[in-house]
């Protein structure tokens, strides 16, 4: 609760007490009158006064009892709330009336939200730093976040929206600048399961999706859904038909194999064989046109990463890949063909190409050059033309060996 | 477990073979825009936005963001996507049929000078409900206007095309800098909408905007259906951009000649007036919320939408109709030797008619790309009688930090008033039109 507000709500209660003559408590109202004392300090004092009064105040009074006993809750007082209301949701999915579980959600909801406002503020208040790292403190003390993922199905969608939003923004929270979040996480490494596991669920993916891609913005934590065997799984979840939930698991896809340079490196040198063994089949020459165009584009962003540098030469040495390769460099969508020239230019300025590539490349001499001389993109760009330019001399200067 | 089946979609098909193609109702660069039945759900019309993913318009990370956002509002006043698929190169985005169009193609076919206020209020009050949902989220529209607000036969009212909207709660992703530093918190800077709907600080990008540019396009859109078109509309859309950020709106400065004689004869109360002008505050903070304009008299004591049928829905032309009308124009327009006419990529069906109308009023005008980054620039900007602005290139004395610009300026020309948008993640001063 911002000043702002108790200070405004102690105007209400100054403005609604004056047109009673007799009372002592205006005095005492006016008294206090610009600190925000007034709320605390009349529970001890006051309030006996003013409930005492009820038969004048009529109407008003309860919603005064009302003002008078909401002790603002603090940040760690809404997260114990949103966590036994987790708890209780968690265990007791079927021995409870409709009505009495619809108000116990309903009260979920309404602490999630309040939870999202003191993390990001409101369009009255921008969010308070302390209260932010009080909040999350709290919130990894306990098991909060799992039983917030664990409890996500139950909640109704506008819930679900802003428990991913809090859970997106505890990942940068600082507490001691320590991201906590990521400590818990690696001690937790299952519930990146559940995350991953989530985009089978058409009602889930997205929320789940959102929260994954957050959770490996954390070094450590991308690097056990890398090594993770659900890696596997993404493979098809970006070919799933929703198109919603394919596009945004192949935005994870990429966020996994692009952030982290060192992790990427590390692991793509090691699952190298598997890895582009997957990547070629089922996303290179997929019979799907966005997989392709989207596969295209992140082999290119990986391979041309200076820290990818090894893997890059081995991919460029294989003839399998080079074969790949053009016949996505013939395709007739031109986004296509421009993200395959990308990555076919490195094959052909590898400076120690070995003798099979070079006699697919004399092979094809006069096939490749027709088709650069027609290879325009819309955009003007020097860039792709200098590299064109290159590619058509080097393939031109081939000499076949034996 | 039926607390959580109520939040399931009914499941639509995610194969083009379900669907029977009926009519082509809307058509743009890389969209078109079809009636459709599903076979398979009791022949239901459905509304097909087609999406060519291999033009180089198409941005593929906005139209994500865009069927994103779709699935995951829930509004009975915002259109959903029923489900999204691709055919080979295309996208299809599958939507409730809204048999009427939208209110831009009701009003340039039907009522060309406007509707009379109780229309009005009752079609507004609906998009406020959308509007207050939308901001309660932290979601910001950033494309409200009459083209994008679409009406079926029994009166449903519902705000379409999120295609540049975005959510102010993501915008640590969208920014380059992964801190949670406050003041860029909760402020967008890019460069969304289209320029006459867009509020002062959203011209001004660079210092921030946020909920409130959506509310003032709300009062651009309440005056383009009081009078038939937003004000103006007869500049080409970069004087209008420049107009509106540096003068004040009053209630009767969307006119253009044509329309003098119509404005004496109409006639608007003092509520609707001032509700309108609380819009256009310069200031954004201090125009009212969605939430408190519901609260407002000419809100409260308005009609409901069966009057909206009775008045303005009865005996209108089909949306097929008004789409053939619009290509019969178009080819008419095609031959009067006008340059080569571009128009939005993937808007929501009805909408096309105005943009080639525009486009050939306004033809020969080339709209300079620079025009949007003028703000440094326009205060050296002489403003006198009749010519506001040269049609030559304006000198921009202040670039946004990059040597882009000059480059974008060079290479490509718009005249048509297309959403714009710009990407900073594209670096630099470049604006992408959509």
């Amino acid at each position: 609760m911002s000043t702002s507000a108790a200070a405004a709500r102690e105007e209400v209660v100054v403005r609604r007490l004056s047109p009673l003559p007799q009372s002592p408590v205006p005095a005492a109202a006016a008294a206090t009158k610009g600190h925000s004392g007034l709320l605390t300090n009349s529970k001890s004092g006051h309030s006996g006064l003013l409930s005492s009064k009820s038969g004048q105040l009529g109407g008003d009074s309860k919603r005064m009892k009302g003002l008078f006993k909401s002790k603002p809750r603090t940040p760690v007082d809404i997260v114990r709330q949103t966590r036994d209301i987790l708890i209780f949701a968690d265990q007791s999915s079927t021995s409870l009336s409709d009505s009495k579980r619809e108000e116990k959600m309903a009260e979920l909801a309404k602490n999630i939200r309040e939870l999202k406002s003191i993390l990001y503020g409101n369009s009255e208040s921008e969010p308070v730093s302390e209260a932010c790292a009080q909040l999350t403190q709290e919130f990894f003390r306990e098991n909060t976040l799992r039983l917030l993922i664990v409890c996500l199905p139950q909640l109704n969608l506008e819930a679900r929206k802003d428990a991913t939003q809090i859970v997106a923004n505890l990942q940068r929270q600082q507490v001691n600048s320590r991201l906590i979040a990521s400590d818990y996480l690696e001690k937790n490494t299952d519930l990146l399961d559940i995350l991953i596991a989530g985009y089978a669920n058409t009602d889930m993916a997205l929320h789940y999706g959102v929260m994954l891609r957050e959770c490996i913005r954390h070094q450590t934590v991308a690097r056990y859904v890398l090594e993770s065997p659900n890696v596997k799984k993404l493979f098809d979840y970006i070919q799933l038909p929703y198109f919603d939930i394919s596009a945004d698991a192949a935005a994870t896809f990429k966020e996994l194999l692009t952030r982290h340079k060192s992790t990427v490196a590390e692991f793509l040198s090691k699952n190298y064989d598997w890895f582009f063994g997957e990547f070629n089949s089922k996303l290179l020459e997929s019979t799907n046109y966005i997989t392709r165009r989207q596969a295209v584009k992140l082999l290119g962003d990986i391979l041309l990463d200076r820290s990818n540098a090894v893997v890059m030469t081995r991919y460029v040495s294989s003839r399998d890949n080079l074969r790949i390769l053009m016949n996505l460099l013939r395709e007739s969508s031109k986004s296509i063909q421009v993200e395959a020239f990308h990555v076919f230019k490195l094959f052909v300025a590898n400076q120690n190409k070995p003798p099979d590539i070079i006699s697919i490349l004399v092979a094809n001499r006069s096939k490749l050059l027709r088709l650069f001389a027609d290879f325009k993109i819309d955009k003007e760009d020097e860039q792709f033309e200098a590299d064109k330019a290159q590619v058509v001399r080097e393939i031109a200067s081939l000499e076949p060996r034996e | 477990m039926d607390q959580i089946s109520k939040f399931q979609r009914v499941q639509y098909p995610l194969d083009s073979n379900a669907y029977k193609i009926l009519d082509e109702i809307g058509v743009g660069v890389s969209a078109t825009v079809y009636k459709a039945i599903c076979v398979p759900m009791n022949s239901t019309l459905v509304a097909i936005k087609c999406i060519d993913l291999d033009q180089s318009r198409s941005d593929l990370d906005s139209i994500r963001r865009e069927t994103k956002t779709m699935s995951l509002l829930s509004h009975p006043n915002i259109l959903e996507s029923h489900c999204s698929f691709t055919v080979d190169r295309h996208l299809w985005m599958v939507m409730p049929f809204m048999s009427a169009g939208s209110l831009q193609s009701i009003i340039s076919s039907s009522f060309p000078d406007g509707l009379p206020e109780p229309c009005i209020a009752v079609v507004l009050k609906e998009i406020l409900n959308a509007l207050s949902y939308l901001h309660d989220q932290g979601h910001i529209h950033r494309d409200v206007k009459a083209g994008n607000i679409l009406i079926d036969s029994n009166g449903k009212v519902k705000l379409a095309d999120f295609g540049v909207s975005a959510s102010i709660y993501e915008l640590n992703t969208l920014e380059r800098s992964s801190s949670l530093s406050s003041s860029s918190r909760m402020r967008l800077t890019d460069l969304a909408g289209t320029p006459y709907w867009m509020a002062p600080e959203v011209i001004h990008s660079h210092t921030g905007y946020s909920l409130k540019a959506d509310i003032w396009s709300f009062g651009i859109t309440a005056l383009e259906l009081a009078h038939g078109r937003p004000p103006l509309s007869h500049l080409p859309p970069s004087k209008s951009l420049i107009m509106k950020i540096t003068k004040r709106f009053r209630f009767s400065d969307c006119h253009d000649e044509n329309h003098k004689k119509n404005r004496r004869n109409k006639k608007f109360s003092k509520a609707f007036k001032a509700m309108v002008a609380s819009c256009l505050d310069q200031d954004p903070s201090k125009r009212p919320s969605a939430a408190k304009l519901l609260k407002n008299s000419v809100f409260k004591n308005c009609k409901g939408m069966d009057y909206f049928v009775k008045n303005v829905l009865n005996g209108l032309p089909s949306v097929e109709e008004r789409f053939k009308e619009y290509k019969v124009l178009s080819r008419i327009s095609s031959h009067s030797g006008t340059d080569a006419e571009e128009e939005e990529g993937g808007d929501v069906y009805g909408d096309t008619v105005i943009q080639h109308v525009k486009t050939r009023r306004i033809s020969g005008w080339n709209f300079n790309e620079e025009g949007f980054e003028l703000d440094p620039a326009v205060k050296q900007v002489r403003f006198g009688g009749e010519s506001i602005i040269q049609d030559k290139k304006i000198d921009v004395s202040e670039s946004y930090g990059s040597g882009d610009l000059a480059d974008s300026a060079k290479s490509s020309t718009l005249n048509t008033p297309a959403p714009v948008e710009r990407s900073d993640e594209t670096g630099g001063g470049i604006i992408i039109l959509v």
